[in-house]
């Protein structure tokens, strides 16, 4: 059959491994002291409440007076507010000058209509020409974000534990359960870097973070199934001596083409909602397009580099095993041989097999 | 190999094209001044909060729990409300087992001066629920939502012998009272009910009850009665609302990410479409007359093209869905068309290679798009309005990400419609003519 490329993953299967464990190794490190994770307030509650204005304001003025306002309020006189500036994008032709300001209220607290209302009455008071209004709020009760919580959580979780099902359903025939296990393997690596999108770009934690979660888990498992699909036919077609390392290196060698055109033209698509809402700047998009578009990347990789080279040090492992087993019993080579010609002619032939396999498959890894 | 008949290519293609044009550009008559919709078209969508800017919020009852027939009560009176500020293009869901309801509404087109925060407050307003002599708002108060016990809609055989839908008034004993009073003086006249400032119902008194139980009859179907005694009730209910979350958008900040989002989408469908040409050659350019038939599918099913299907509320993200999908899409035909070179260069025949290639190539393509829908279906049951999910969960109110679930699961099937089955029938159609035979048309080495 045609074969475009000459790869050898399952020798360079190390590098892989190595490349991997590194970025993600630099990601924690820069994760815990560097860059903390950000949690929305669609998780953990609270509040965040911009408001759209023209001309040239102090930001100290400006937060005088919310401060000053919130004193006056039952429920938030002993908040504080983190403030934020930024050019309003949205900005009409005849108001160029248009800004925003952002108000997220710490201590995650939910602040009632009413108070919001007297803000926007004082900031309007204060600043009769600077025409302030409100862009968008948003406020969510703290056990209601809990609750949204645990209720991605428990999607992202089912979402899973359905894939192993039908992965190893569908794929009994060449070792169903341990293939769906590495498949999940190479899933937890791209929803490791993922989460490390997140957290390095310092975009919080919302409900854009779950959707590319759960669009990797099925994308990274669609590319993995074309894999795992091509080599259950090319097993049936070749030889059962074939070593499994070769079996699936001929397979990956043979769908990197599609697994690469596939990724060109999801990404292609991505890219572009990326790039436009970059030009735009679109907060709520670029959160969403930004880590899929890596995690299309992570992806694509794993599937090629981490669940199926993973797949075969499974398989070589588990071919020792029963090898060192039958070793075990009797101490030589020779004598294995010696003894096994005693049992069914079938297994004699099974274990030699067996042995063989592992031997060649030692060999080309350890090269 | 069973011969597909050369037309079939250009019957397909026609209808792609067609479809591709109605479902963005709808179909339109004129009768008069009116404009009459035949088909809907992506000017017809609804958008969602993101786009149009709106309101989103969460009431829940004001400190205790609320009966399932109590929550109906509330939902009548936020309809009642919604309807009242004139805003008719609501979504509004409640959640029974966790006692919350969830309304959003966009801005309405011509809004200029919108105020978030008088629209929620007006919304969890107590209901305050009145009964007036005459027909007027200013006529005297004779009861009020107190003195209200409950109400009820029933079917019943009326003096004239028809079966007629009716509600049921029940007074607690003060309420009794004071009706059997203002029955007595307003015999055969209008007493009228209000909810807040709108008139609900305006009876004619038949009889004296003294009894404290009054039957309003009248021109209702089961519908309207249930609506009717569930207004009644919201006056009655013994707790107010509270907003325990909402968020608001501005409309001017949404209109740019539509546009941004129109851009998107059409730098994507070029760029795959060279991309296709260039790789694949004959089956690109196939790949890409299927993507378009996707795309038209896929509008439709949002836009409300068939009568049948509701139109959807399209936010941001569903519309990145469909974007998403575009490139996805074509992996059905990467697949078969990777096939149908590798068979080539077994130097196989032509028809040989496509049949081969087509058949080999499915099981890859369903495996793969299987985990997509499962993705999906889950999507829509994390960030959708009422399922299974959100009964153990509640109701969440990001319904956002519920539109790129949506548009995922609607860009798989109609994937299958088209990167499928029509992709494979305009391939083996037009594999048909001979100048198209030509074996590099398909990624094959130079036909000797």
């Amino acid at each position: 059959m045609r074969q475009t490329f000459h790869i050898d993953f399952i020798k360079k299967s190390k590098i892989f491994f190595g490349i991997s464990l590194g970025i993600m190794l630099v990601c924690l490190i820069l994760n815990i002291f560097v860059f903390p994770t950000l949690v929305d307030i669609q998780f953990t509650g609270g509040t965040i409440i911009k408001y759209s204005y023209s001309g040239d304001l102090k930001a100290e003025d400006i937060e005088k007076t919310i401060n000053d306002t919130i004193k006056e309020s039952e429920g938030l006189k002993n908040d504080t507010i983190a403030y934020s500036y930024s050019d309003n994008l949205a900005k009409s032709e005849q108001d160029s000058n248009s800004k925003i300001v952002s108000l997220q209220f710490t201590g995650n607290k939910a602040v009632s209509v009413e108070d919001k209302t007297a803000i926007t009455e004082a900031l309007e008071k204060a600043y009769p020409d600077s025409t302030f209004k409100e862009a968008s709020s948003s406020s969510v009760d703290a056990s209601k974000g809990t609750n949204f919580f645990f209720k991605c959580l428990a999607a992202v979780i089912l979402a899973a534990v359905l894939m192993i099902f039908y992965v190893a359903l569908r794929f009994k025939k060449i070792g169903g359960l341990s293939a769906g296990v590495m498949a999940v393997a190479a899933l937890i690596h791209d929803l490791i870097i993922v989460y490390f999108v997140f957290a390095m770009f310092r975009m919080p934690l919302n409900d854009n973070f779950i959707a590319v979660v759960l669009m990797i888990l099925g994308y990274s498992l669609n590319d993995t199934i074309v894999i795992y699909d091509r080599i259950r036919e090319l097993r049936k077609k070749s030889s059962p001596k074939t070593p499994i390392g070769e079996i699936v290196n001929t397979s990956l060698n043979q769908c990197m083409v599609r697994t690469i055109c596939t990724s060109i033209t999801t990404i292609m698509a991505i890219g572009s909602v990326l790039v436009v809402t970059l030009i735009f700047n679109i907060d709520s998009i670029i959160s969403f397009a930004l880590p899929m578009m890596i995690g299309l990347i992570s992806g694509s990789y794993s599937s090629l580099c981490i669940a199926a080279p993973l797949w075969v040090i499974w398989k070589n492992h588990q071919a020792k095993k029963k090898e060192e087993q039958k070793n075990d019993k009797v101490p030589s080579k020779n004598k294995s041989k010696k003894n096994s010609k005693k049992g069914t002619k079938s297994e004699t032939k099974k274990s030699d097999n067996d042995s063989k396999k592992a031997e060649l498959d030692k060999t080309e890894t350890a090269e | 190999m069973k011969r597909i008949g050369k037309p079939v290519f250009f019957i397909v293609f026609v209808i792609i094209l067609a479809l591709a044009y109605t479902s963005v550009f709808g179909i339109y008559g004129e009768n008069g001044d009116f404009k009459i919709t035949y088909i809907k078209g992506i000017n017809d969508m609804r958008w969602g909060i993101d786009i149009n800017g709106g309101v989103e919020a969460v009431f829940a009852p004001d400190g205790r729990d609320a009966t399932d027939d109590e929550m109906e009560s509330v939902k009548a009176i936020l309809e009642l409300r919604l309807v009242d500020q004139n805003v008719t293009d609501y979504e509004i869901y409640p959640d029974y087992t966790n006692d919350r309801i969830t309304v959003r509404f966009p801005w309405k087109s011509d809004e200029t001066n919108y105020d978030p925060d008088s629209a929620i407050s007006e919304l969890s307003a107590t209901a305050s629920l009145t009964f007036r002599q005459g027909s007027e708002y200013s006529g005297e108060v004779l009861l009020e939502g107190k003195d209200v016990k409950n109400a009820y809609s029933t079917y019943q055989t009326g003096s004239d012998g028809l079966h007629q839908h009716v509600v049921v008034l029940e007074l607690n004993d003060e309420g009794k009272e004071k009706f059997a009073e203002a029955t007595r003086a307003n015999l055969n006249k209008t007493i009228s009910i209000w909810m807040d400032e709108t008139c609900i119902s305006a009876p004619t008194v038949e009889n004296v009850i003294t009894g404290g139980t009054a039957t309003i009859s009248g021109s209702f179907d089961a519908a309207s009665a249930a609506k009717l005694a569930n207004t009644i009730n919201a006056g009655a209910l013994p707790f107010g609302l509270k907003v325990e979350s909402y968020s608001t958008i501005s409309p001017s900040l949404g209109n740019s990410a539509l546009q941004a989002m129109g851009i998107a989408a059409i730098a994507a469908m070029c760029c795959i479409f060279l991309f296709m040409l260039f790789m694949y050659r004959l089956p690109g350019f196939i790949a890409f007359i299927a993507l378009l038939g996707q795309m038209a599918i896929s509008i439709m099913a949002v836009s409300g093209y068939f009568p049948v299907f509701p139109s959807f509320t399209m936010t941001i993200p569903g519309i990145a869905g469909l974007i998403l999908s575009i490139g996805m899409g074509v992996d059905a035909n990467i697949i078969t068309a990777e096939r149908i070179k590798d068979e080539l260069w077994t130097g196989k025949t032509l028809d040989g290679c496509i049949r081969n290639g087509t058949k080999g190539s499915f099981s890859a393509i369903f495996d793969g798009n299987i985990t997509v829908i499962i993705v999906a279906i889950i999507l829509i049951l994390v960030f959708g309005p009422a399922n299974i999910f959100s009964a153990i969960f509640g109701v969440s109110t990001t319904g956002l990400i519920y539109a790129f679930g949506y548009t995922l699961l609607v860009g798989v099937i109609s994937n299958f419609i088209m990167g499928v089955g029509a992709s494979r029938l305009m391939l083996k159609s037009i594999s048909g003519y001979k100048f198209l035979r030509n074996k590099r048309l398909y990624g094959g080495k130079k036909s000797s």
